[in-house]
């Protein structure tokens, strides 16, 4: 009975945590803007999120060993420094807009300005990443997160036209008065959105904070096959509810509070309230996973004891790198740029930073030295080289098409 | 000496022809009166044509996904396994051999 | 007769202390040549005076330099962990000692003396 508890808690806190500041902003804005005509996007970055990080967190069960671990080694020490320090300033950029998201929803709940929200945020955080037992950070963030299921609750009582939403999903073609590069500008974004770098960093050294072994590879499964499809039917469901009530009345989003418009207008306060939560609650669990990420990747290239399982003494710089990135990300938001603006540029970089991780995940994961008889098998494989092609020309085309739509206008 | 003053230098035959970098130090594991793991001897380098990606493993027992390995196999080249005994010299630029 | 791969099996690697705690990466191997002239690994190298040569570049010509004029005592040879310690090699290497004991790496102590010891609770696993 513990055990199928444990299983439903860690399904749940995937599902609830799957959703961050930049699939809230990206699935709402694209829903706004080309209704569900990229939902694709979305469902081939879920797809992806899930085979990178059952493969992460197979190789951290099985050889204790954490990305950023991996990278040096398989890469060397030059490249992969040139590694970490792309991947730590995009995390970096990530953690800026998530800290950002926490203020606007908190300011969203109590009509303050987010700006004085964002030192508490930041001491709220630190206290947590300080204080608070890993498992228990994650779970309460991730259960809390479910209230984003109001989105799909919204998109029931709105009483849409199914077979419209479903014709928009199956034939995606950009919409009248939309370009070509603006539509894979924004395919782009949303599949960052789902396959977050940090993501993988996050997962696979939570495996080893909390001890997986061997036999944890089925609960670390079931966490990612049915948490993360799950979580990425909200993040549709938010694109669905943005399609219905946005799109139709022509209101581009740049606030959060556009976000939960479709919530209001379906569900009114009650619903909006349980928005404001699930903001919250999704945006304060990324800003921890971002931010222990960013003291991940920097101690696992150097070697440096970290983790929340040991005491925050026995790893000192962890904890400084942790905490300086806090104060890096709070600054950035304070210095008033818009954590929206933010939060999109963060997809973008995240999909070029993308091939940098997956690619030493990819040949660990068939590694017969490190993964004994667990290497991938053939479909894995199969996944894995098509995705890894995909990714490549996502990385590629991220930049250019960001010029050439200047970000999407 | 380290292992980093061999890595990556260019090999270069008795005749002065260029083989290619050093990409590996092999050593043989042998059992050692003060050593609780092992001793390990150096043998022989592991010459190829490119050092790039050698450490992703493909050239000796990485196998999986079919792509990585042909791309790889593709940019190593030719790849020789030198003796250390016929290591004449070197030096910070070069490996010479006998 | 195994054969291990210095490269591709022991550089970058995790070292890992008698308890199992992180110690730092093998930034370098050193060897010394036997009586019948052969090499043989002698010892593992750790910190910027090891992998700064390897970094290469003037980024690594630059960090090496730094790590020698900071050091304490100052002086080329960067701190090492004899490879007699070694009591395995897998996904990481394991060393027979802790690393109060090995003192390879004086920075992680100064952060923890000066900073984060500093702060309340720095004794309590979270």
């Amino acid at each position: 009975m513990k055990r199928v508890f444990g299983v439903a808690l860690g399904i749940l806190t995937a599902i609830g945590g799957f959703v961050d500041i930049g699939d809230l902003v990206a699935n709402s804005l694209v829903g706004a803007r080309f209704g569900l005509a990229l939902a694709w996007a979305t469902v081939l970055g879920v797809i992806g999120i899930c085979l990178f990080a059952e493969m992460s967190g197979r190789v951290a069960a099985v050889s204790g060993r954490a990305t950023f671990d991996l990278v040096r080694e398989r890469l060397g020490p030059r490249v992969g420094l040139a590694n970490l320090a792309a991947s730590l300033l995009v995390t970096l950029l990530t953690f800026s807009a998530e800290v950002g998201g926490i203020a606007l929803a908190l300011e969203l709940a109590s009509s303050v300005n987010y700006l004085l929200w964002v030192p508490v945020a930041g001491l709220a955080l630190w206290l947590v990443i300080w204080r608070v037992k890993f498992s228990v950070l994650e779970n309460v963030a991730g259960v809390l997160g479910l209230a984003l299921v109001v989105f799909g609750v919204a998109l029931w009582q709105l009483h849409p036209d199914w077979s419209q939403l479903v014709q928009q999903a199956v034939s995606p073609r950009n919409p009248p008065g939309e370009g070509l590069p603006t539509y894979f500008y924004y395919a782009i974004a949303l599949f960052g959105a789902a396959m977050t770098p940090y993501e993988v960093f996050f997962f696979s050294s939570g495996g080893v904070e909390e001890r997986w072994s061997a036999k944890d590879i089925v609960t670390s499964r079931m966490n990612v096959f049915v948490g993360f499809p799950l979580g990425g039917l909200l993040s549709l469901a938010i694109a669905a509810c943005a399609a219905v009530v946005l799109m139709p009345r022509q209101i581009t989003v740049d606030t959060l509070g556009q976000v939960g418009l479709p919530v209001a207008v379906a569900l009114g306060k009650l619903g909006l309230a349980f928005a404001i939560l699930g903001f919250v609650a999704a945006t304060f669990g990324a800003a921890l996973e971002t931010g222990l990420s960013c003291g991940y990747s920097v101690a696992q290239y150097f070697g440096w004891q970290w983790g929340k399982y040991v005491r925050p003494r026995d790893a000192a710089r962890f904890q400084l790198v942790v905490l300086v990135c806090l104060v890096v990300a709070a600054g950035t938001v304070l210095t008033t740029i818009d954590p929206i603006t933010v939060t999109e540029y963060s997809l973008v970089f995240s999909a070029v930073a993308l091939p940098l991780t997956y690619l030493p995940i990819l040949v660990i994961a068939n590694d017969p030295d490190y993964m004994g008889a667990r290497v991938n098998g053939r479909v894995a494989n199969l996944l894995g080289t098509v995705f890894l092609v995909i990714i490549l020309v996502a990385s590629l085309a991220a930049i250019p098409l960001m010029l050439a739509t200047r970000a999407g206008q | 000496m380290r292992a980093s003053d061999l890595l990556g230098r260019p090999v270069l035959d008795a005749t002065g022809r260029r083989i290619g970098l050093v990409t590996d130090l092999r050593c043989v594991k042998e059992a050692g009166p003060d050593a609780a793991w092992g001793v390990l001897r150096l043998e022989s380098l592991v010459v190829d044509e490119r050092q790039i990606g050698s450490r992703l493993g493909y050239d000796r027992h990485q196998r999986s996904p079919a792509l990585l390995r042909g791309i790889m196999r593709r940019l190593h080249g030719r790849s020789t396994v030198v003796p250390w005994s016929r290591v004449a010299g070197w030096s910070r630029d070069e490996v010479r051999l006998r | 007769m195994t054969t291990v791969d210095i490269h591709l099996q022991l550089l970058d690697r995790q070292v890992l202390d008698r308890n199992g705690l992180l110690v730092c990466k093998v930034d370098d191997i050193e060897l010394h040549e036997g009586p019948d002239g052969v090499p043989f690994v002698t010892a593992i190298l750790v910190g910027p005076r090891a992998s700064g040569p390897r970094l290469g570049g003037r980024l690594g010509r630059w960090l090496t330099a730094l790590a020698w004029r900071l050091a304490e005592p100052p002086g080329d040879a960067p701190p090492r962990i004899p490879f007699g310690r070694v009591t395995a090699v897998h996904s990481a290497v394991d060393v027979d000692r802790t690393r109060a004991e090995l003192a390879v790496d004086p920075l992680e102590g100064w952060v923890e003396r000066h900073v984060i010891g500093r702060l309340p609770g720095s004794g309590h696993a979270g």
